[in-house]
Order: structure tokens, then C-alpha cells, then sequence
């Protein structure tokens, strides 16, 4: 043990390490542009050691922040190795087959340096609101090809010792449906890195560069000690799940996912052989973004608090073979990767439950109900409004489960309806939580919500990429499923059902869009419900009936 | 009540003006007497079944104890935590809140993010008002004020109609972009009142007439469900004062660190849910001006939690938007961060080997280990006893013999033997991680206006700030450490020397440009106005009257505003370049960079109208006594244990030399190696680094 570092001088380390995340995500959050960055909150930000091991993050999204360390360590294995990047540079990419995980996400790197070495890295993921492709929000519903979904961006320097790359820049932004939304986002992430940068070279400034880097190493072990411990705790045993993707917006079949979860001792192998094939349509994720979905749902069912880092990875094996619908071949396209995360999620919570079904809930909704609305003025104006909507979570043994809470694989605030109606030709006619949504039980699940919105343009251009719309999310010990999700269209009076995924959908002055999500799943029977909670129930009117 | 010598008779104005400020243990006050200047404090117990009985009791005793009548006080100065208190324990009105119908539930989503990002059972806490007491009202504005639904009287009035079944107490009403067009909102508040005299409403575009629905509607239904209750606190409070003889006005200290009259806090009370850490911060911009340090770090640390406010360039530091239990008040409050760590903070090992402090608290029930009265877990304060900081024959001035043993024990078995640590060692470890807490708490507080410690002074105070002030400036590259007089009064003291402020803002969203001006002269005469009407309502002569404008900016597309002061202004192009150029600069500074070609929006206009007190210089008595020979006691400094020097605060006369410790009644002052001490101005000890000038 060095000397300098003790226990206490390694804690106050991750203490700063963890603050200069949080201080990289106030950066992005005060000056990002866009409603889905600054009012959804679709971004996060990491510290990495100079290898690329993620060593503390932000609190914002889980998806983004365990795929974080895995895009990173492929960036510098298979495209642009370490020892090529200098002080100064920004390295970004969104492709998913370079490390990224859909085209919106942004992933920029910074690395900083101190005593003439590479001391660690700063990160940060954005959801940028357009990166091109076949449909806003670069969200489309029926590619096919990843090609079809966006600008792709390879790992290249966007900044090269502090000077942009004013070409590159151009180039994107001559690609993207609101070159002004993407360059203010872009600009939100430099800062951010920027002032990571200088916190990390002053703290390698006070305490030296060799214990900075001495203290991430520390860092990874004592999650990795803490991983393990917690997996020791768990009974021995394999433990195997499966749950549902409706379809893939082009094949109407459902998806299987699978997982079988072996523990032994203080390992755990997660096999997802199971998992269907890769699909047709963008309901695909790599392995970057399923790893993720993984590591989420077993750090999440840690009986004690463990620190969130690479280090939790560790006793951790992940089987997917290529080609299936968790681990995509290259050219499959990828834009809706976080419905296969939600579900991975769920069935990995699921198979869980059965070695410690005093911590796993019922399921939660699963989904990111992602709506993307093109308006269209008089005068060909486009305006373009990404929206990210949640249900309702699952309930616990002795709890029932949250009412339109985001819930998960993700982490998203809503976008306030002042806001949206102040930028765009839109207005919301509803938004509430949805009663009899959550599925039945001795602990209810909690309810989905509705959200509507009128089309005030000329026309507009609509895209979904919805789920659980057949499959619902289950209950356990005898609780019931929540109700399955719906999308209408409400033109002239009428009401019409559209399926879960719509792909560039005309829409008409008037027209309403009306979502519906899913209620989290029950737990215990629902005979077993005490009466006062019934009672309750009705008088709020969750529960009609 | 009056005693004899010092009738009351023979003054002819009152003189006295008094600061309060309610604690949860203790009532402080400050009293000043305006004629010499002569201050003095006194602590006396607080009353929680209803403060005013202690307030009362104080208000005696300090008549008593100083010698003047109940009728020569002039100006009474309250700050209050029975707002907070009352939404911390739910102790709230029945309300009844009315919507855009279809909009019911905005309330109860609220904005969904969670901040446990891998907990599956998250806490949530039900709405303020439940379901069945959200009613819509058929009516709609769009986003450009335009009416889209007018609602229909006839539908108000069944509205009207389900209250009493209800059985509201108070009314709150926030519509769709009723900050663009209030006039459904007042509409609904005629019939109201018209129908339910009795009930307290309360309207979004009175109380936060800004953009985003929930926070707003957050905002309006704290603000009426606290109505009833400070109504009734205020009543009692002013029945007392008559009883007693007391004609004192009476101003209630605001979350904006200003003050304001009886009724405005009546209307608006959740302009009071930071009413009480404002008198820290106003006692931090107090000294930041008779020090003539104008950028001062306050600091108070308690046996909970810690509070860090910020005064820089001569002025505390606010926002528009804070919150209270995760909900959301968006009102001009004076920027307060608070952690929970104080003396009482627990420490522990978990399996992962981490050594972590807090937020665990012992409380004053049991207590550190050192209390005796069953506390096994070590707390900060065990820390600091068992490296012989803290006296145990001398806390609280002698009132509470500590037990060190305890302490020792506790701090070897929960932290020293799971880490292989000697209990000095462990003790020690305990200090560094709170400081280090204490130190990222405050290193944020400036980071997030890009400021810089080195430039800033650090002001101590509250009960446990002594012992780690040192440790937490070292931390942050902080020179010099400044020690007020009563430390455990010093919120009162800043109360006592509080202005009246009114904020009032307009809100709409336009672009900072010069098409935009005779818009932005529209709202500039209206707020002028209002401001004015204020302080007119509070009798401020305008002489003593200020009126400050600032202008929230932000890049088009930007969600946050940057409140941005604007000097002189006016509806001229010149006047706006300003202050565009004085956003691009301040975007600058605390985000690394701007875009001075970037389109900028204008999304509030804000003015503060402030009514100067009378400035009255309060007097201390200066130190007394020459310098008594220090004695010594060991305390362990990191290497070892060694025989250190032990002053009594009051009788510190000159400079001296860390490692010391200094004692006084209710606190003790930690000075460590390479640091100096002295006495200086306004019974303050100031304490420097060895090596570093005089302040800036």
C-alpha cells in the first residue's frame, strides 16, 4: 500500500473524482440547447483512468454511463490508440459499430494530462435532437440499414490540440436537420470536458500524477471486492428468464429475450444465447449497449451500496453470440437499442428475483417511448421535437409501484408543455396518469400516463418506436401484468389505433397523437389487497372498477 | 417591566431594534440599542408548539436583563423556520388546487428523473394534494396568450360547489401559460372570493409568473397550503406583541435575505422557506462589508448539517429556483447549499472498506458517543475528542462534561479495527473525510459561478464551525479564516441589520434585441411601478429607497437563464449593448465560453426594491483583560501527539502561532500548523497562513 494512500486518502480521491463528474454534468445542463438535452436530460458525463476503465460517474442515465467505458476501450483498440492523442484533443464518435451505441449519441473523450502523462480521461454522452437519416430525430421506425439512420460519425479529433476542426464540423452540420440544436449541444459537451479537464489536472497537480493514477486502480479493485462480495451473498444456481419484444416495425414476429443467469460463488456468467436473432428492423443492440443493460440489473439488485465503476464488471461474464438481436452485426440498424436494453433488463431482473425476490420488483414499463414530430409551416419551416415519455414502475413485495416515474435502463425528466408549446407549432391537450393501468395485485403497480398533442401546423411529420403493446410487463407471486400501451390518431373525431412503431407518418392540422403507456406489473394476488389500500385506490381513481 | 433606572418614560421614541431568530433548540437574539449603539445577544429556549411563547418570553428577558421597556422597541426583526418546518412535517392546510382541465395530474408526474440512478425502490413522496382535490377547469390559453377556451361560468360555479365537500381550507389555482395571460386565472379568483370569502387563494401568476407548469403549480400549492398556517402563526404572534404593550413593527426575514412587512408574508409564506439560514447569509454580507472583504465564503456548520452561502463583489449570491423536501420553489432565494454533515455526522466502514461520515446523525438523542447517553457509533465530535480538540470538562462553557473514553472506543471499534487502524489514526481519518466533504460542498458552491477560493475569505460560524474551518481552507487554497464574535447568535446579528426587499419579476420570452424595446420599456415602467407601490405600502421614504434591475439571458435554445444585473437601465440600444455584453462575459466566466453572435433571448425581467433601515453602527465591548499565560493540552497533528497551547478566546489580545486551540463558550476554534491568529476588527478573530498578506 503506497503510503499516501490510506483509506482516507483514497476516499477524499473518489470523492473529487465523483464531484468533477457532477460538476461536468451541471456544465452540460446549463448550456445545452435542445429540449432533449437541457429539459429531458438525455446526456451523461464520467471519469476514466488513463486507460479508458470508467472511474466514477455522473447520476444520470444508466444505459449511457455502463457502455460508456466499453465505447471508449474500442475507440482505442480498433481505431485511435492512446499514445496518438495529445493534450487538447477531443475525440468523439457516435458509430454504433466503433463503440457507440444509435447515431443521436454523441460520445466525446477528452484526455488529460499531468507530469508528461496521461493521468485520466473525461467523458461525455449526449442524445443529440437530429443527426440526419431517414426520419427526425434520427429515430426512423423502418430502416433497415444503419445506414439509413444518420450521419455516421467514425472516431476521429473534432479538436485537435485545442483547435477545432472546422471541416468536420461543417461537414456535420450540413447533415443534420437543426445545424443550430446539434453545434450549441456540441458546444455544451466541450465545456463540459473542458472544465472536467482542469479539475482532474489540478487534483493530479495536488496529490501527484502517480497516486491519481495509483487511486483509479484502487478505485476499479474496491468495486470489483464489493461486486464479488455482493454475488457471494447470492444463493448458488442458474437462473433463466425470458420475456417479449412485440416486433421489429418490419417483421411483425416477436423477439424472444432470454437469459440464464449462472451464479457460482462469486462470479456470475449471464448467457443470452437465448436471445432471438438480430432483427430486420432497428430493434438491435450491440454489445456495448447490451453489456450495459447487463450491468445495470446486476449492480442494481446490490444488497449493499457499491460504487458504480468498470471495476463492477469485472465477476461478470457476458455471453451473446454475434448476430443475435443483443450483439448486431454491421450493417443491422440500431436506432431503437434501448428497447432490447429495457427488456435484457427486465428478464435479467427476472431471472434475479428467483435467487433474491425480496429486492426485485415486478416489471416496469420498459420501454422509451420515443415520439418524434416533424412540424412543417406555411413557409416549409421546420421545427423538430423529440419526446421520451415513461409508465409506470413495478411493485415490491411491501410497496406499490410509482406512477409515471422514470424507471431502469433510463433516467429522462418530460419536457414541460409551456416549453414545447412556447418553440413549436404544437399543443399539448392532455397529460395525465392513466387509471387501471398498473397491473392488479396485493402490491398494485403504478400507473402508465396519456400525453397528447394537437398538430397546430400545416402538417407535420410523425415517427414512433414504442413496445409493450402486446407483451405486458409481468407480475410476480401471482400479481398481475400492467396494461399494455396504445398510440391513436384522433383526426375529424375519430379515433384510430396506429401500431407501436410508426415510421414518417403524415399529420394534418388538427390531428392528435395520443400515447398511452404501460402501468408497472402487480406483486402478491390481487384477493390478498388490504381493503384501506383498495379504498384508496378508488378514491383517487387509480383504480375505476 | 420596565426597571426603574431606566424608565421609559423619559424616552419619547423607542430605540431598540431586535434580531430573532428561532432555532430548533434556541431563540436568539440580538438587541441593539440605537441610541449608543451598545449590542447584546440572549439565548433562551424555543417554544416548537408555538415559537411566539419563546419569542415573548426572550423579548422579557432581554427587557429585564438590559434595562429598557417593552414599549421602547421599535423594530422587531423575525426570521422563521415555521414555514420550513411546517412542509418538512407535513403540518400543511387541506388544499384543493385547480387546473387546466386534462393538465390534473402535472402535480403528482412532476418531472420524473430520479436521482438513485441504480435503486429499485426509490423514495417518492405523495403530492401535497392528492388526486381527488386536483379539479380541471374547462378553459385554455395558448402559448402566445391567446385565449383558446374561455370557461364557462357556469362551470366555475360547479367547481365552487365541490369545495365544501372537500373541505378546503385554501384554493390553489395554476393554469396553462397563465404567466403569458393570467385573466383565467383572476377570473376563477373573483368568483372565489365572491363565493368563498372565508378561503385563502392563491394564484400561479401572483406567486412565480414563469415558464414551465410544474414547477410553477409546485410553487403556488407550497405557497397556499402554507397560508393557513402562517396566518395563524402571524395572528398569534401579533396578539402577543399587543398584549404585552409592544407597538414594535414587525418584519419577517424572507428566503431572498431580505425583509419583509406582517401581511406581505401572510399572502406570499413560501417567500419565507429560507427564512432562516438567510439570517447566516446576511450576517456573512454584514461582515463582508465592515471587513471590507468583499468575497466572503460563510460557512455554518451545526451538529446536522452544513451551509455554505457565497457574498461576492459585496453582494450574497441568489437564484430564481430552489427546493425544499425534492420540491421545487421558484421564487428569488439567496443561494444556500446545504450537506448533512455536522458534529453529530456518523462514521463508518462498509464492506468495500470505504470510510464514510454522514449523513447519518446521532442527533442530540443519543448523541456522539461522548454524550453518555447510549450512543456506541462515533461521531464527528468523537473525532475531535479523541485527538484532545475538543475539552471534555469545557463543552458548552462547562455545562456538559463529555466522556473521552467513549469516544476512543467508539472510534476504535467502528473504524480503527476495521481498517487496521490506530484509533488516533482512524479519528484523524474521520476529520479528513469530513473535511474533504465540507471543502467539495463549499469548492461547488463557487464552482458553479466559476469562481475561484483563492479569492475569497472563509467566515466561520455555528457550533462545530471552529474545529474544521482551518482544515476545510487549507483543503480549498483559502488564505485567511475569519472567526465572528457569539458565533452561536451571529444569524440574529444578521438579521438584526436586514433591508426590506420586494422582488418582483415579468416573465415572457423575446428576443435581446432592439425590435424588442419598447416591450422590455413596457415591463421596466411596470416593474418600476409595482416596486414603487411596494415600498410605498412599507412607508420607505425615497431617500432610502433602491431599486436594482437585472434581466434573465440565455442563448436561444438554452434552457437556463444567466441572471445578468443591468446597470442603468433603459429602453435605448445603447443600454441593451450593455447588457449584452455583460451576459456574454458572465457565460464566459462560468461556462468556459460564449457566443457573442449567437442569437440572445430575454426571458424575465427582474427588479429588486429595496427599502434601507436605518443604518445603526452597533458597539461591542472590546476585549477585556491582558493575556493569560495559555495552558496546553495533547492533541494528536497527524504524526503524533503534541503538548499544544490552549487560549481563552476573551483574552486573546495578540497575535499567536498555530498549532493552538482556542476555547470560548459555546465553540472551540481549531488553529492549525503554518497558520497565524489575531483579534481584528468588530470582535472577530482573524486567522491567516503563514506567509499570505492581509486581505485583498
Amino acid at each position: 500500500m503506497s503510503p499516501s494512500l490510506d483509506p482516507v486518502a483514497l476516499e477524499i480521491l473518489r470523492n473529487a473524482l465523483t464531484a468533477a463528474a457532477a460538476e461536468m454534468d451541471v456544465t452540460v445542463w446549463r448550456t445545452s440547447r435542445s429540449t432533449i438535452v437541457r429539459e429531458l436530460l438525455d446526456y451523461s458525463t464520467a471519469i476514466f483512468d488513463a486507460e479508458g476503465y470508467n472511474v466514477a460517474q455522473s447520476a444520470r442515465i444508466p444505459q449511457h454511463l455502463n457502455s460508456m467505458s466499453t465505447g471508449l476501450l474500442t475507440v482505442v483498440r480498433d481505431f485511435l490508440p492512446l499514445d496518438g492523442w495529445g493534450d487538447g484533443d477531443v475525440v468523439i464518435t457516435n458509430d454504433p459499430y466503433c463503440g457507440g451505441q444509435h447515431i443521436p449519441d454523441i460520445l466525446a473523450f477528452r484526455p488529460v494530462y499531468a507530469e508528461g502523462r496521461r493521468v485520466a480521461i473525461v467523458g461525455t454522452l449526449c442524445h443529440h435532437l437530429d443527426m440526419g437519416g431517414m426520419a427526425a430525430g434520427s429515430y426512423a421506425a423502418a430502416a433497415t440499414e444503419v445506414f439509413q439512420e444518420g450521419l455516421r460519425i467514425p472516431p476521429l479529433k473534432l479538436v485537435k490540440g485545442g483547435v477545432l476542426n472546422e471541416d468536420v464540423l461543417a461537414m456535420m452540420r450540413q447533415n443534420v436537420r437543426r445545424p443550430d440544436m446539434l453545434w450549441g449541444d456540441l458546444q455544451a459537451q466541450l465545456a463540459s470536458l473542458s472544465v472536467g479537464e482542469a479539475n482532474l489536472r489540478k487534483l493530479a497537480g495536488r496529490v501527484g500524477a502517480a497516486t491519481l493514477v495509483e487511486a483509479c486502480a484502487r478505485i476499479l479493485d474496491g468495486s470489483e471486492r464489493a461486486m464479488r462480495a455482493m454475488i457471494g451473498r447470492i444463493p448458488d444456481g442458474r437462473y433463466e428468464f425470458e420475456d417479449f419484444l412485440d416486433d421489429d416495425g418490419i417483421d411483425p414476429e416477436p423477439i424472444r429475450i432470454h437469459a440464464a443467469v449462472e451464479v457460482k460463488g462469486e462470479e456470475m456468467v449471464i448467457d443470452l444465447s437465448g436471445c432471438g436473432r438480430q432483427a430486420v428492423g432497428p430493434v438491435n443492440a450491440t454489445l456495448a449497449s447490451s453489456g450495459s443493460a447487463v450491468s445495470y440489473a446486476v449492480m442494481a439488485i446490490a444488497d449493499q451500496e457499491i460504487p458504480p465503476t468498470a471495476g463492477c464488471y469485472r465477476p461478470v461474464t457476458v455471453i451473446a453470440p454475434e448476430g443475435s438481436i443483443v450483439n448486431a452485426r454491421h450493417p443491422a440498424p440500431v436506432a431503437n437499442r434501448v428497447a432490447v436494453s429495457h427488456r435484457l433488463a427486465t428478464t435479467l431482473l427476472g431471472a434475479l428475483h428467483q435467487a433474491v425476490p425480496d429486492r426485485v420488483p415486478a416489471a416496469y414499463y420498459g420501454v422509451s417511448y420515443v415520439c418524434s414530430f416533424q412540424t412543417i409551416g406555411a413557409d416549409g419551416e421546420r421545427g423538430v421535437l423529440v419526446e421520451i415519455e415513461v409508465g409506470g414502475s413495478g411493485a415490491h413485495a411491501d410497496t406499490d409501484g410509482l406512477s409515471g416515474y422514470t424507471y431502469g435502463m433510463h433516467n429522462n425528466s418530460n419536457i414541460p408543455v409551456e416549453m414545447i408549446e412556447s418553440e413549436l407549432p404544437l399543443t399539448l391537450t392532455g397529460y395525465g396518469l392513466l387509471p387501471d393501468s398498473g397491473g392488479a395485485g396485493r402490491q398494485r403497480g403504478g400507473l402508465g400516463l396519456f400525453r397528447e398533442w394537437r398538430i397546430d401546423s400545416v402538417e407535420a411529420i410523425f415517427t414512433a418506436n414504442l413496445e409493450r403493446f402486446r407483451f405486458r410487463p409481468y407480475g410476480l407471486e401471482g400479481g398481475e401484468p400492467g396494461r399494455a400501451g396504445a398510440l391513436w390518431l384522433i383526426r375529424d373525431g375519430e379515433r384510430r389505433p396506429l401500431g407501436s412503431k410508426v415510421n414518417n407518418l403524415r399529420l394534418m392540422k388538427g390531428d392528435v397523437i395520443r400515447l398511452e403507456t404501460s402501468g408497472g406489473g402487480g406483486y402478491g394476488r390481487p384477493e390478498d389487497r388490504a381493503e384501506a389500500a383498495r379504498r384508496t385506490d378508488r378514491a383517487l381513481g387509480y383504480v375505476t372498477a | 417591566m420596565s426597571s426603574p433606572s431606566h424608565g421609559a418614560s423619559v424616552s419619547i421614541t423607542p430605540f431598540i431594534r431586535i434580531g430573532i431568530d428561532i432555532g430548533g433548540t434556541f431563540t436568539d437574539l440580538q438587541i441593539l440599542d440605537e441610541r449608543d449603539g451598545a449590542l447584546r445577544s440572549l439565548k433562551t429556549p424555543t417554544t416548537p408548539e408555538d415559537p411566539s411563547i419563546g419569542l415573548l418570553a426572550g423579548l422579557r428577558e432581554a427587557a429585564d436583563r438590559h434595562g429598557f421597556a417593552l414599549s421602547d422597541i421599535r423594530l422587531l426583526l423575525h426570521g422563521t423556520t415555521i414555514a420550513t418546518n411546517a412542509v418538512l412535517e407535513r403540518r400543511l392546510a387541506r388544499g384543493v388546487l385547480l387546473t387546466t382541465a386534462g393538465f390534473e395530474d402535472v402535480l403528482e408526474i412532476g418531472r420524473h428523473s430520479r436521482r438513485d440512478i441504480y435503486g429499485l425502490k426509490p423514495a417518492h413522496e405523495a403530492p401535497l394534494i392528492p388526486r381527488d382535490r386536483r379539479l380541471g377547469v374547462p378553459e385554455r390559453i395558448r402559448a402566445d396568450g391567446g385565449v383558446e377556451r374561455a370557461p364557462e361560468p357556469a362551470a366555475i360555479a360547479a367547481l365552487i360547489d365541490r369545495l365544501a365537500a372537500l373541505e378546503a381550507e385554501a384554493v390553489a389555482v395554476c393554469l396553462l401559460n397563465a404567466h403569458v395571460n393570467p385573466a383565467h386565472e383572476q377570473l376563477l379568483a373573483r368568483a372565489l372570493r365572491q363565493a368563498r370569502p372565508d378561503l385563502p387563494v392563491c394564484l400561479s401568476s401572483e406567486i412565480s409568473p414563469e415558464i414551465r407548469e410544474y414547477e410553477r403549480s409546485s410553487t403556488t400549492v407550497l405557497n397556499t397550503l402554507l397560508m393557513p398556517v402562517v396566518g395563524a402563526y402571524l395572528q398569534r404572534l401579533t396578539g402577543r406583541l399587543a398584549e404585552a404593550g409592544i407597538g414594535a413593527r414587525l418584519l419577517l426575514v424572507q428566503s431572498n435575505s431580505g425583509v419583509c412587512g406582517a401581511e406581505t408574508a401572510a399572502l406570499q409564506p413560501a417567500r419565507l422557506l429560507l427564512s432562516g439560514p438567510s439570517g447566516g447569509a446576511l450576517a456573512t454580507l454584514r461582515m463582508a462589508e465592515a471587513l471590507a472583504r468583499p468575497n466572503l465564503l460563510g460557512v455554518d456548520m451545526g451538529g446536522t448539517s452544513y451551509d455554505v452561502c457565497v457574498v461576492r463583489d459585496g453582494a450574497v449570491t441568489r437564484m430564481t429556483q430552489g427546493e425544499i423536501d425534492h420540491l421545487p420553489v421558484r421564487l428569488p432565494m439567496i443561494e444556500i447549499r446545504t450537506i448533512g454533515s455536522g458534529g453529530g455526522s456518523l462514521a463508518s466502514v462498509d464492506e468495500a472498506g470505504r470510510l464514510k461520515v454522514g449523513p447519518r446523525s446521532a442527533g442530540s438523542r443519543p448523541g456522539p458517543a461522548c454524550y453518555g447517553r447510549g450512543g456506541t457509533e462515533p461521531a464527528v465530535t468523537d473525532a475531535n475528542l479523541a485527538l484532545g480538540r475538543l475539552d471534555p470538562r469545557f463543552f458548552l462553557g462547562g455545562a456538559m462534561p463529555l466522556d473521552a473514553a467513549a469516544s476512543a472506543r467508539a472510534v476504535a471499534e467502528h473504524v480503527g479495527a476495521p481498517l487496521g487502524l490506530e484509533t488516533p489514526a482512524a479519528a484523524a481519518g474521520i476529520l479528513a473525510v469530513t473535511d474533504t466533504n465540507l471543502a467539495a460542498a463549499a469548492r461547488l458552491s463557487l464552482f458553479e459561478k466559476g469562481l475561484d477560493p483563492r479569492d475569497f475569505s472563509l467566515l466561520s460560524f455555528g457550533g462545530a464551525g471552529g474545529l474544521h474551518a482551518i482544515p476545510v481552507a487549507e483543503e480549498l487554497g483559502i488564505p485567511e479564516v475569519i472567526f465572528p464574535a457569539d458565533a452561536s447568535t451571529f444569524s440574529a446579528f444578521g438579521i438584526l441589520h436586514s433591508d426590506i426587499v420586494h422582488d418582483v419579476a415579468r416573465s415572457r420570452v423575446m428576443p435581446a434585441a432592439p425590435e424588442s424595446l419598447p416591450r422590455i420599456g413596457d415591463f421596466l415602467d411596470a416593474l418600476r411601478q409595482q416596486g414603487a407601490a411596494l415600498l410605498d405600502a412599507d412607508g420607505v421614504a425615497p431617500a432610502d429607497r433602491r431599486l436594482a434591475v437585472a434581466a434573465d439571458l440565455r442563448y436561444r435554445g438554452q434552457a437556463f437563464e444567466l441572471v445578468t444585473p443591468w446597470e442603468e437601465p433603459a429602453a435605448e440600444p445603447a443600454a441593451l449593448e450593455r447588457l449584452l455584453a455583460a451576459f456574454h462575459a458572465a457565460h464566459r466566466q462560468r461556462f468556459s465560453y460564449s457566443n457573442p453572435e449567437a442569437p440572445v433571448e430575454l426571458v424575465a425581467l427582474r427588479l429588486s426594491a429595496t427599502g434601507l433601515l436605518a443604518r445603526a453602527e452597533a458597539r461591542r465591548a472590546p476585549g477585556r483583560g491582558a493575556e493569560r499565560a495559555p495552558e496546553a493540552r495533547r492533541v494528536w497533528l497527524g504524526d503524533g501527539w503534541r503538548e499544544v497551547p490552549v487560549h481563552q478566546r476573551e483574552r486573546l489580545t495578540g497575535r499567536i502561532a498555530g498549532p493552538a486551540l482556542i476555547e470560548e463558550e459555546y465553540t472551540t476554534i481549531y488553529l492549525g500548523p503554518g497558520w497565524d491568529c489575531a483579534p481584528g476588527p468588530e470582535a472577530t478573530l482573524i486567522a491567516r497562513r503563514a506567509g499570505t498578506e492581509a486581505a485583498r
